[in-house]
């Protein structure tokens, strides 16, 4: 088992839920893949990559075959893909192992340049998904139905997910988490679980730490001083983070275009067109 | 759930952290710097190894409850991560990987050392008869009876 790799150039995206029929990320995630290998970049996909709990089998099936064949192109290239493994693609761990197109870790602590990142899914930090596992998997299923609704009910369903959370803290005396790592910045709407996590796995000796799983986006800075990113999902607006010699940027998956009438596989800054819109 | 901070703890270059034969029970995650390990062999002071910035160390002496079995020294200002013997399972217990990264590093030294027997039984600086003594230490049976001091034990 890989855990520890050292990588000058690597790209990480969460939650692209291939097979999930709302996400939508098929094309998108395809193209974001041949961007990677066609530019020299090692890719790591931090968990729920695949969604077999909110999909069916043909639907994973043909989202699955269309990746893989850019994934073969990693190797091909002298190239890596690693996939942390997250809560939606648990029970595929054996399968994609055997896949053997990706390596699949249980987290990745990365040596870029001088510094030192630990890229895990998060899922782990989730106190809903850790102490209720029944109602959490209710949970999950409930927002199957939201996305089966409309990817617009999901989000509202995201977006009143944090009062709900803060009702419950109201109420829940855990006062001294707030105190301990009230210094430390939050990411927007992010349930207060994972800040405090992250902060205690930089306290490792890391300089970042990358999350997923909550599907927010954002980048804050921690009260030890380490950067803490989630790259979000690929629902509405799909990010990845570049750690490029150690240093560590969070990016709209949007800003990226494949120049393919040249044929060079060159890629050049735009404005704000989506790559997973336009190729859907 | 709630979190609380470890103690942190600085060193200067040279200073030492941990002393051979001490009593006490810490162990130390290396959050900056390095620490370098020497050992006390017939007077003469060995380097065993260096840890980096990530590594651990004096996780026997809080796992067997046995005093330090080597000097670790710090390499340039050195910053650690203290885990007191109380709160290694509530560790565990929020940062499950923590567990297996300790796995991890216990099974790559064991590997170390058994790679190192290998290379002097090639060299002839051990035996056989060594070899086998070395394995019979580990599982003696009259250790096992002494753990469970049960004399149904044959």
């Amino acid at each position: 088992m890989i855990t520890s790799v050292s990588e000058e150039r690597l790209l990480v995206v969460s939650d692209t839920h291939l097979g999930n029929p709302l996400f939508n990320a098929r094309r998108g995630f395809t193209e974001f893949l041949r961007y990677a290998w066609s530019n020299s970049w090692n890719v790591c996909i931090n968990g729920d990559g695949v969604d077999i709990v909110q999909t069916t089998i043909p639907r994973i099936t043909r989202d699955l075959s269309e990746c893989s064949s850019q994934l073969r192109h990693f190797s091909e290239h002298g190239l890596r893909v690693y996939y942390t493994v997250g809560n939606h693609d648990i029970v595929l761990e054996n399968f994609l192992d055997d896949w053997d197109i990706v390596c699949v870790v249980p987290f990745l602590n990365v040596k870029s340049g001088d510094r030192r990142i630990r890229i895990e899914h998060g899922h782990l930090y989730d106190e809903s998904f850790v102490n209720y596992p029944f109602i959490y998997h209710c949970a999950t299923i409930l927002g199957g139905v939201a996305l089966k609704i409309h990817p617009r009910a999901y989000k509202m369903y995201s977006g009143v997910k944090p009062f709900f959370e803060g009702v419950g803290r109201f109420f829940k005396s855990s006062g001294p988490i707030d105190e301990e790592f009230a210094d430390g910045e939050r990411i927007k709407n992010e349930p207060y679980c994972f800040g405090p996590h992250a902060e205690e796995i930089s306290q490792h000796g890391f300089d970042t730490v990358i999350f997923g799983h909550t599907h927010l986006e954002g980048e804050a800075r921690l009260k030890s001083g380490a950067q803490y990113v989630n790259t979000g999902s690929w629902l509405f607006e799909p990010h990845y983070a570049e750690i490029d010699h150690g240093r560590v940027s969070l990016k709209r998956v949007s800003d990226l275009v494949l120049d393919e009438t040249s044929g060079s596989r060159s890629v050049e800054k735009v404005g704000a067109r989506s790559l997973a819109h336009a190729a859907d | 759930m709630s979190i609380k901070s470890y103690q942190s703890e600085v060193y200067g270059d040279g200073e030492i952290i941990v002393h051979e034969g001490d009593d006490s029970r810490e162990m130390y995650v290396i959050q900056s710097g390095a620490v370098v390990v020497t050992r006390s062999i017939d007077g003469k002071t060995v380097e065993l190894a260096e840890l980096e910035r990530g590594n651990f160390f004096g996780e026997m002496s809080l796992l067997e409850s046995i005093p330090r079995n080597a000097t670790i020294r710090a390499v340039g200002e050195t910053r650690l991560l203290v885990i007191k013997p109380g709160e290694l399972l509530l560790k565990i217990r929020r940062n499950p990987t923590f567990a297996l990264e300790m796995l991890q590093q216990m099974s790559l030294r064991i590997r170390r050392l058994n790679g190192r027997i290998v290379e002097l039984f090639s060299d002839g600086e051990i035996t056989a008869q060594t070899l086998r003594d070395m394995e019979t230490i580990q599982i003696a049976p009259s250790q096992v009876r002494s753990e469970f001091s049960d004399p149904q034990i044959p």
